[in-house]
């Protein structure tokens, strides 16, 4: 494999190095007891250092000698569509119901791939909203309303 | 001939017309939730415990027991087919099984699974049968002390999982530690990270890492480039393993199964670091390293019988015992509660025709199994035909579903799209997400275990040296550690003499 | 439909159909009326534990009998997270119209002193419907620790509280609380050694790793009369039918060692008093169904008295419990949040 400089290595490394920074903050809130009674501070602070430490060696060699991955451009209308889609069902499952959330959810997603037409979106999201009721809540029986309290037409 | 004569009492309870229906209802099931994303074994046994309150206490316990080791079947198909584990142990399967079946060969991939998982599951059930006591009591030897090294150990090893840098590798471990320590700290119960939501003080849910990281950032990869996404079923070869695979997977199967069935018996994470313990061997001593990640069916049949083995053989504490290894064990339990049978270890004695029935069934469902998916795997490759369009939404609404139905809880699906996210950039990025699911299963077992060693041996810390299980592992732990990083050090000393010609 | 040709489809109805044929109770959802006609929907009631463990599966024992009762059908949610917090706080914002119930343990007693910010009281945010059960719990030890009786096991643990160890399921679980209580009742303050729930501290225990713990009955019935572990004394006034041989702590000199995992039925604040007394109704006739006796009578408990499954007596518990716990959790200094 070729190695040079790797902007992805740098950004990995960058990550990692704010996760772990961001839970090693976290961690000094909490009680550090010593090394031999540990509180609920000291584990999390201690692999916390470790992954910044790790996120600081990937960044370095990512500078030095990088891996080259080949890359594609990020499908932004897909990763915009399919968070929304599950986010929405977090926020509405409670509400609205399991059908009008499903297939709320279910169009947002079938909407996330670009050769996909308005009509065939809705046909697939509404096969899906069938299936999945039957499956979940007729077969599995899944404490789900069907259309919530908060669903008014 | 005590054995034989248990043997003959357990098959004439298994091969009862009802228990052999049960045992095919369960593991038929069992399947079916293996298969579909979020909802998993622990969450259908729960949901299926009050039916089998008016059976027989036997036809109860199979068909729960079939469940159980259904789903591990089920999983792996998922794992295979779509690059979704619907368990910790099939992360592993996905590795090299999913590649199989991106370059047309779901086929003997989902065979060689089956396969192995079959005579996993016959000599584990055999050890079940004769060795059950004694392996009992090596279970119980295990202190906190030798289950972090244990565990250290089976992380480390873990490093090999990845095709890439072993740098990364580590640090995705180490990540899926640290998200673990989300939530409650059981020894003081402080809340830890939960940025003041009551709902995540039971920490972040394995469905919900193992969805968004595998599920949800594939989803994203192949929607980078619709146009070229390769029409899999075009490479479709066959069906079946060829005469070289057939070759290839006999030494994998047969130490998945011996790894599996000694692993298994551990409880807590006993179960995990068999699959990935045997990839970890499997990719060490084979002489096609480099095949390793992208489609090696040894990193299928191996991980596979190891699991299928630990899946038996993780009864064995429950039944000699009475003591859970398992939340699916914890749930049986109740079963034998609720039919006025006495968990313990008087159980094997007291009731040798339900123990020993269980274990007989036990053969029995895995033969049902191979019966029942064999035939599926044409069946399963032809769902590879379904269009993107139409896979991609049903993978995304039945996890979201799934996941939410475990404890109903919003942030269980929140988590999806996080990781999801995470995933995707990460993986971008050259860092592959198995390293980090294992760590994030491990990591509870890692802090718990410190902690609790330190807390009993008074903070003395030489506990881990004196101890001689745990001494051991740490020397393993230590080995597996130089062998990982030597070759990175190669590599490095190969790349600056070709830079130099 | 499009997608049910496929091959998956036809896989996960056949699973499917399996399962509703087994289980054959369908899920509706209109909308609720008022008191008189009571039940006209399903009922829900909550579970604040997992699937399967001790509380879902008496939940599910008398969730049949009752709905029959009432006339009408009831499904059980479970809704985890928090020692039942989470739960306890949705019910607490449900509508108070019936359909909503809530199931807890001794945790409702005990939650306002381990957790701030609760978000609720159980006072005055739940009514009570009525007691459920009372599981006794048993004081154990590994098999080769030295004490022989609950009055030596005080001397001892006094004389070596440096290095005896007591194990417990976790922060705020029954076998934390019993440990708490005992510690207190024999003046003496011991290294706890937490566990992810039962199974894992009971497997250290039968392996010798920790030294003693207090337990519910229905977990280590098997494992004493099997000489795994060794018994001192059970917690309840009475003693247990399942260990004749254990005295009550109250025999073995230690009254103040009296701890029990009740369980009781919760609606929110506001619900009509009829539909409370319709409940209440209920479960004292499933109560009394003798399916359910047996059923409980394998888990090592019992029904509580019909004169105790009312909202009053379940109330007074509550009130008593309430005071009790908040006394000895804040003597512990111990906090959850």
């Amino acid at each position: 494999m070729q190695r040079r400089r790797s902007l992805p290595d740098v950004l990995a490394g960058g990550i990692f190095v704010l996760i772990g920074g961001v839970f090693v903050v976290g961690a000094l809130g909490y009680d550090r007891g010593t090394p031999l009674r540990m509180g609920p501070g000291y584990f999390p602070l201690m692999v916390g250092a470790i992954v910044a430490v790790l996120g600081l060696a990937i960044i370095v060699k990512g500078l030095v000698a990088g891996e080259v991955i080949p890359s594609e451009a990020v499908p932004w209308r897909a990763v915009v569509l399919i968070v929304l889609a599950v986010v929405f069902f977090g926020f509405f499952i409670g509400s609205l119901g399991f059908v009008p959330t499903s297939a709320v959810t279910a169009l947002l997603t079938t909407l996330a791939s670009r050769r996909v037409r308005l009509l065939t979106a809705l046909a697939v999201s509404a096969g899906l909203t069938v299936a999945a009721t039957l499956i979940f809540v007729v077969g599995l029986q899944l404490r789900i309303p069907l259309w919530g309290p908060g669903f008014v037409f | 001939m005590d054995l034989f004569d248990n043997l003959v009492l357990g098959f004439s309870t298994a091969l009862l017309v009802q228990n052999v229906l049960y045992c095919f209802v369960g593991v038929l099931l069992g399947t079916a939730v293996g298969v579909l994303p979020g909802i998993g074994p622990t969450a259908t046994v729960a949901m299926l415990l009050p039916i089998t309150f008016n059976f027989e206490p036997v036809t109860a316990l199979i068909m729960l027991a079939g469940i159980y080791y259904g789903a591990q079947y089920g999983g792996s198909t998922t794992a295979i087919l779509i690059n979704l584990p619907g368990e910790s142990s099939a992360a592993v399967t996905a590795l090299d099984g999913h590649e199989m079946a991106r370059q047309g060969r779901a086929g003997p991939a989902l065979a060689a699974a089956a396969i192995g998982s079959f005579i996993a599951g016959t000599v584990a059930t055999v050890v079940l049968a004769v060795a059950a006591p004694p392996l009992a009591a090596v279970a119980l030897k295990f202190g906190p002390a030798d289950y972090f090294a244990l565990v250290l150990f089976g992380l480390i090893v873990s490093i090999a999982l990845a095709r890439g840098s072993a740098l990364k590798a580590l640090a995705m471990i180490a990540l899926g530690i640290l998200l673990g320590t989300v939530g409650q700290d059981i020894y003081t119960g402080t809340p830890r990270f939960v940025l003041g939501q009551r709902e995540l003080y039971g920490g972040i849910d394995f469905v919900s890492v193992a969805v968004g990281m595998f599920g949800i950032a594939e989803i994203l990869r192949n929607l980078e480039n619709e146009r070229d996404r390769p029409s899999v079923l075009d490479r479709v070869t066959s069906l079946w393993p060829t005469r070289e695979d057939r070759r290839r997977i006999v030494g994998p199967i047969a130490r998945g199964t011996g790894l599996g069935a000694a692993l298994g018996v551990l409880p807590g994470g006993g179960h995990v670091l068999a699959s990935f313990t045997s990839y970890a061997v499997e990719k060490r001593i084979s002489k096609r390293r480099s095949e390793f990640g992208h489609g090696a069916i040894e990193g299928v049949a191996g991980p596979e019988s190891a699991n299928n083995a630990a899946a038996q053989t993780s009864f064995i504490p429950l039944l000699t015992l009475g003591l859970p290894a398992h939340p699916v064990m914890a749930l049986m339990v109740g079963a034998f509660i609720v039919h006025g049978i006495t968990p313990g270890p008087n159980v094997i004695t007291d009731e040798p025709a339900l123990v020993w029935g269980l274990i007989a069934s036990m053969w029995i469902g895995n033969v049902l199994l191979v019966l029942l998916n064999l035939p599926l795997i044409g069946i399963w490759v032809r769902m590879l035909r379904i269009p993107y369009q139409v896979l991609f939404p049903m993978i995304v609404l039945f996890a979201v579903i799934g996941t939410y139905s475990l404890g109903s809880n919003e942030y269980d699906v929140y988590a999806i799209a996080f990781f999801g996210i995470l995933g995707y950039v990460l993986i971008k990025c050259g860092c592959e997400p198995a390293p980090l699911l294992l760590g994030f299963v491990l990591g509870p077992l890692l802090e718990e275990n410190l902690r609790r060693a330190l807390i009993i041996s008074r903070g003395d810390a030489t506990v881990f040296l004196t101890r001689p299980i745990s001494a051991t592992l740490l020397a393993l732990t230590v080995a597996a550690l130089a062998i990982a990083a030597f070759p990175a050090i190669r590599k490095r000393r190969e790349v600056v003499f070709a830079e130099e010609d | 439909m499009r997608t049910s040709s496929t091959p998956r489809m036809i896989a996960t109805f056949a699973a499917v159909s399996l399962i509703a044929a087994c289980s054959g109770n369908g899920n509706g959802g209109a909308e609720g009326g008022d008191a008189a006609g009571y039940p006209e929907q399903n009922i829900t009631v909550v579970v604040p534990f997992s699937a399967g463990g001790p509380t879902d599966t008496v939940t599910r024992m008398i969730a049949d009998p009752m709905a029959k009762a009432l006339g009408g059908k009831i499904v059980v949610q479970n809704v985890e997270g928090a020692g039942g917090t989470v739960a306890a706080g949705q019910v607490a914002q449900a509508r108070p119209d019936g359909y909503t119930v809530l199931m807890h343990h001794i945790g409702m007693s005990t939650a306002p002193a381990l957790y701030k910010d609760l978000g609720y009281q159980p006072l005055e945010d739940f009514a009570t419907v009525g007691l459920v059960t009372e599981v006794p719990m048993t004081v154990v030890a590994r098999k080769d620790f030295p004490p022989t009786t609950l009055a030596d096991l005080t001397t001892y643990v006094k004389a070596n509280s440096a290095k005896v160890t007591l194990a417990n399921a976790g922060i705020g679980a029954a076998s934390h609380l019993c440990g708490l209580l005992f510690q207190a009742a024999a003046g003496v303050k011991l290294q706890e050694v937490p566990y992810q729930g039962t199974g894992p501290a009971l497997t250290d225990l039968v392996g010798g790793q920790v030294d003693f713990m207090c337990d519910q009955t229905t977990n280590t019935t098997g494992q004493i009369s099997a000489g795994k572990v060794k018994a001192y004394a059970v917690t309840t006034p009475e003693r247990v039918k399942s260990l004749p041989d254990v005295p009550t702590t109250a025999e073995a000199g230690m009254p103040q060692l009296a701890v029990s995992v009740w369980h009781g039925l919760y609606v929110p604040t506001g619900t009509p008093p009829e539909i409370v007394q319709k409940l209440s109704g209920a479960l004292k006739t499933a109560l009394a169904d003798q399916a359910v006796i047996d059923q409980m009578a394998k888990l090592g408990t019992a029904p509580v008295a019909a004169a105790d499954a009312t909202p009053e007596a379940h109330r007074a518990h509550l009130e008593e419990q309430l005071t009790t716990w908040a006394k000895v959790i804040s003597d512990a200094g111990v906090k959850a949040s």
